[in-house]
């Protein structure tokens, strides 16, 4: 592929590709994280000449991320009770042996699921993740925003890159929040050439290089080591 | 407060916590909604856990959307998630929905923990749940689910079944205090291959059997027989969500009645398995020695014990509840796929878009015509969502192929009337938008009021008054000159936005009224401050600098231009291109305004500022005063109009009589046919213009004059 100016996108193809290296450097030098999994989705056969290949799409996914924030950061208020409902307490809760006022009521955990997905319109990985409370409750966008690490609320403000929209998941049709992809290619065309000194990169870094971008927008940071070659 | 035994103090344990994952609503509404609709009886359903993974947070159990039966039609994405995988293992539930928020209320809570509670004893009598550990964790919820306001109401409950007397801790602490280095790595190891193996992940019971040689192996509950004599060590294990240091989880209570039950032991040393990053963890996981007292439990005794364990909502015994009407009320998806659009254009292109000045802007379209239609929906592109139209005609069957709002059925049976047909429409296209329709005629010079008439007109007057001093910007889209005289003096008086469009068979006209001769009323009393003089220098100097509005152009005052027109007059026939053409550079050029940095007013601009404000600032364009298109060469001309001081509708005079006699004046200008133009000099300047003397040169000279 001699191109002369490489656009900044990836294909499907090399999109799983890169994952599955992205996946395994992860697993190898950012021991303090779960390590992503790659979810299979549909399996569309394509057919070139006489033979069938079969081109697995699917996406990366890091689940349970847990952000724990005291108490004194009033972030979101969970599930609300309903103290109209019952006029007295029922008996029938509680006994001797139940421990009632727990340790923790000065910690807020919060857990995140972060899901990075092919967009083939845009044709580059997009970041979608959602927030939930201990309860289950989603947090909404504003809330999300203040739950994250303060330095990725700054990239977030500051970068023109970035923009967090709500739309929803392309597989699991529930609303998400996704970093906008339409800038995507710019920046990663940017990012090859200031950076790597090369036109076009290996297509199986693009992951690893995508995510040093985007990772810090959600607090997730990514250790030196993955982005040099093994 | 841990009561003190002579064997230790109570054992206290921590209380399970619930968590739904939205998906689970979700999908039990559609399945409410499709399948069971009022049917209201149990729905087995699966709760996942998994032991704690965190030293300052305890796990849940969960509800997903796989926690539901599968459907027979639904093939694909439920397979085998009753197997536990490695994350969570499964336990079974229980669910009563009810169908009203009275039968919710209504539970019987104590018969309903007490009937799990009896399963889940009866489970320990049989042998059932020495097989199938997880049965000794079975719960239940109860929810009501207000389809209509998307907000869900529940309540978990973990049937545990009472210890009477309690069991007494003698000692807990972290497992890697108690085990030898060797007996602990021992036992890491054997954890970690039990969380591995498909066969065992999804087993939150077991042995714990430590030999001699300080080997460790994880057994089956049922293989407790087996792992007697020989010197070995024995722990109880089960998954703990809890992550405290001092007690264990709730799954725990049910394990210690199983225990009294199947073996009378008197007392059991206890294994908390915890984990962290997908490993054992023995410092966060527990050991500790319980002492079990009394033979309520031997498997002689019958009866069922008693059970506790509805979940509390912040320490009180009432239910949860959520609401999802952001992510299920469909019109609330609208707005915010609406809102994402303009968001995007501020992000990609326009960062100094004020979406939010757009959104509180209130709209007035006077005219639900064929210009009515479009400016109204170019508006409700830009997110504006207050909009008022006036108008008292009725939808005729040729205005739907023009008018963009319209449908045919709008026109059967007479035909609606267009101002409310038009509100209609707008909410089909975004509900959230807040139209207003006004069935009206607008009073106009030349149309004189009969006496039965005069009260239906001073109404009318009054009615337009308040309208345009209610909005924000005000679109004047009629068919007549006469009809844009009312509004224009109005708005002039109020000082308010004013963008006409007008439009001709093959050109169009759009412009925006300059400023009002006069601040507005509240801003008198600083202007009573300055002398007279000053105040007549102050006024004057503004009319100079001021740009016109529609009127100011002509020398003759707006009469009747209806009556006795032939029929193409009548029919005001124009090219279908131009209307939308012309509507869209309205609402363009009033966004624009409204992005002006010295408001709406831009007042006293000079000359070259009016025509091309080029500042960096304004980042949406120029404001041009006025903009007229020739659709026969497809050109555009943008022109600069100043006041006219003799203008009918927008001069001192005027607006001044205005402000001193109000209805009575507009009463005199309705109905008297040359009562304004006397008013404004205008009769004076045709009689001077007509006295004049042109003297005529015979040389041939054909210097085009221009026309006035």
């Amino acid at each position: 592929m001699n191109e002369s100016a490489w656009d900044g996108t990836l294909s499907a193809s090399e999109f799983s590709a890169s994952a599955q290296a992205f996946a395994e450097k992860w697993k190898l030098n950012n021991p303090a994280y779960p390590p992503w999994t790659w979810v299979k989705s549909l399996e569309v056969p394509i057919f070139a000449t006489n033979q069938v290949s079969l081109v697995e799409e699917g996406y990366l996914s890091l689940e349970n991320v847990c952000i724990v924030k005291s108490n004194d950061d009033e972030v979101a208020s969970c599930v609300e009770g309903e103290a109209s409902l019952y006029d007295k307490e029922d008996e029938e809760s509680t006994d001797s042996a139940t421990l009632t006022s727990s340790g923790n009521d000065n910690v807020q955990p919060y857990y995140f699921d972060f899901h990075i997905i092919y967009s083939a319109s845009f044709r580059v990985p997009v970041l979608y993740f959602r927030a939930y409370c201990s309860d289950g409750r989603s947090l909404g966008l504003n809330e999300i925003e203040s739950v994250l690490p303060a330095n990725s609320a700054k990239v977030l403000l500051e970068s023109k890159w970035t923009f967090i929209t709500q739309e929803e998941h392309p597989y699991l049709n529930r609303p998400w929040c996704k970093l906008h992809p339409c800038g995507s290619s710019d920046w990663m065309k940017l990012l090859f050439q200031a950076v790597e000194k090369v036109d076009r990169p290996a297509m199986e870094l693009y992951l690893v290089s995508w995510f040093s971008v985007v990772g810090p927008v959600i607090g997730l940071g990514i250790p030196i080591q993955m982005l040099k070659e093994p | 407060m841990a009561a003190k035994r002579e064997n230790g103090s109570i054992l206290q344990f921590a209380p399970f916590q619930s968590s739904v994952d939205e998906g689970f609503w979700h999908r039990l509404s559609s399945l409410k909604l499709n399948k069971f609709r009022i049917d209201d009886s149990p729905i087995p359903i699966t709760g996942f856990y998994a032991p704690c993974s965190h030293s300052q947070v305890s796990n849940h159990l969960t509800l997903v959307a796989e926690s539901l039966p599968a459907d027979e039609d639904e093939q694909s994405s439920v397979p085998a998630i009753a197997s536990g995988n490695r994350n969570r293992c499964s336990v079974p539930g229980i669910l009563y929905n009810t169908n009203t928020l009275e039968d919710f209320r209504a539970l019987d809570k104590k018969s309903l923990l007490k009937q799990e509670a009896k399963k889940i004893w009866e489970d320990i009598q049989s042998g059932r749940a020495m097989e199938d550990s997880a049965l000794l964790s079975r719960f239940l919820v109860i929810s009501f689910a207000d389809l209509k306001k998307w907000s869900f109401h529940y309540w978990f409950a973990f049937p545990a079944l009472v210890l009477d007397p309690p069991a007494t801790m003698v000692e807990l602490k972290a497992a890697s205090q108690w085990f030898t280095l060797d007996e602990a790595e021992s036992v890491s190891k054997a954890c970690n291959e039990w969380r591995s193996s498909n066969s065992t992940a999804g087993v939150p019971f077991f042995l714990v059997s430590i030999a001699s040689d300080s080997r460790a192996s994880i057994r089956h509950l049922k293989d407790w027989e087996a792992c007697q004599g020989d010197g070995q060590k024995l722990l109880f294990g089960f998954y703990d969500p809890c992550h405290l240091p001092s007690n264990p989880g709730w799954p725990l209570r049910n394990l210690l009645a199983l225990i009294c039950s199947s073996w009378n032991l008197k007392s059991v040393d206890l294994f908390c398995y915890r984990e962290s990053r997908g490993f054992a963890d023995l410092g966060l996981s527990l050991v500790g020695k319980v002492l079990l007292h009394g033979l309520q439990f031997h498997r002689d005794h019958k009866d069922l014990p008693n059970a506790v364990g509805w979940e509390l909502n912040k320490d009180r015994a009432v239910p949860r509840s959520i609401t999802l009407a952001k992510s299920m009320d469909p019109t609330r998806l609208a707005i915010s796929a609406a809102d994402l659009n303009l968001k995007l254009m501020r992000w990609r292109a326009l960062p100094s878009l004020d979406l939010d000045k757009l959104a509180s802007t209130k709209c007035l379209l006077l005219g639900a015509g064929t210009l009515g239609c479009e400016v109204a929906r170019r508006l409700m592109a830009w997110g504006v969502r207050k909009i008022t139209l006036l108008d008292n005609g009725k939808v005729a069957m040729s205005n739907p192929l023009r008018q963009s709002l319209y449908t045919f059925d709008d026109c059967l049976n007479g035909g609606k009337y267009k101002a409310l047909a038009a509100v209609t429409s707008l909410q089909r296209i975004f509900p959230a938008v807040e139209a207003e329709g006004v069935v009206m005629a607008i009073p106009m010079p030349g149309h004189p009021a009969t006496s039965q008439e005069v009260d239906g007109v001073i109404d009318d007057c009054t009615r337009l008054h308040n309208l345009i001093d209610s909005h924000d910007a005000v679109f004047l889209l009629t068919d007549t000159r006469e009809s844009r005289w009312l509004p224009s003096l109005l708005c002039a008086n109020a000082n308010k936005i004013t963008i006409t469009a007008a439009l001709g068979f093959d050109s169009f006209l759009v412009m925006r009224h300059g400023p009002g001769p006069l601040p507005n009323a509240s801003k008198a009393d600083a202007a009573n401050a300055l002398s007279d003089e000053m105040e007549s220098l102050a006024l004057s100097n503004r009319e100079q600098q001021r740009l016109g509005c529609y009127f100011c152009n002509d020398v003759v005052q707006p009469t009747d231009s209806t009556s006795n027109r032939t029929l193409d007059q009548q029919c005001t026939v124009t090219r279908p291109g131009l209307a939308s053409n012309a509507s869209s550079l309205a609402v363009e050029l009033c966004v624009n305004m409204l992005h002006h940095p010295d408001g709406h007013l831009i007042e006293q601009l000079p000359f070259y500022r009016t025509f091309a404000c080029v500042d960096s600032e304004l980042a949406l364009g120029i404001l041009p005063h006025q903009i007229r298109g020739y659709l026969f060469d497809f050109s555009q001309m943008k022109l600069v109009g100043r006041s006219f001081d003799r203008c009918t509708a927008c001069s001192l005079t005027v607006v001044k009589e205005y402000r001193e006699r109000g209805l009575e004046f507009l009463l005199q200008a309705i109905n008297h046919p040359t009562y304004l133009a006397d008013l404004t000099g205008l009769t004076e300047l045709t009689k001077s213009a007509n006295s004049f003397d042109i003297d005529w040169d015979d040389d041939g000279d054909d210097d085009g004059f221009a026309d006035i």
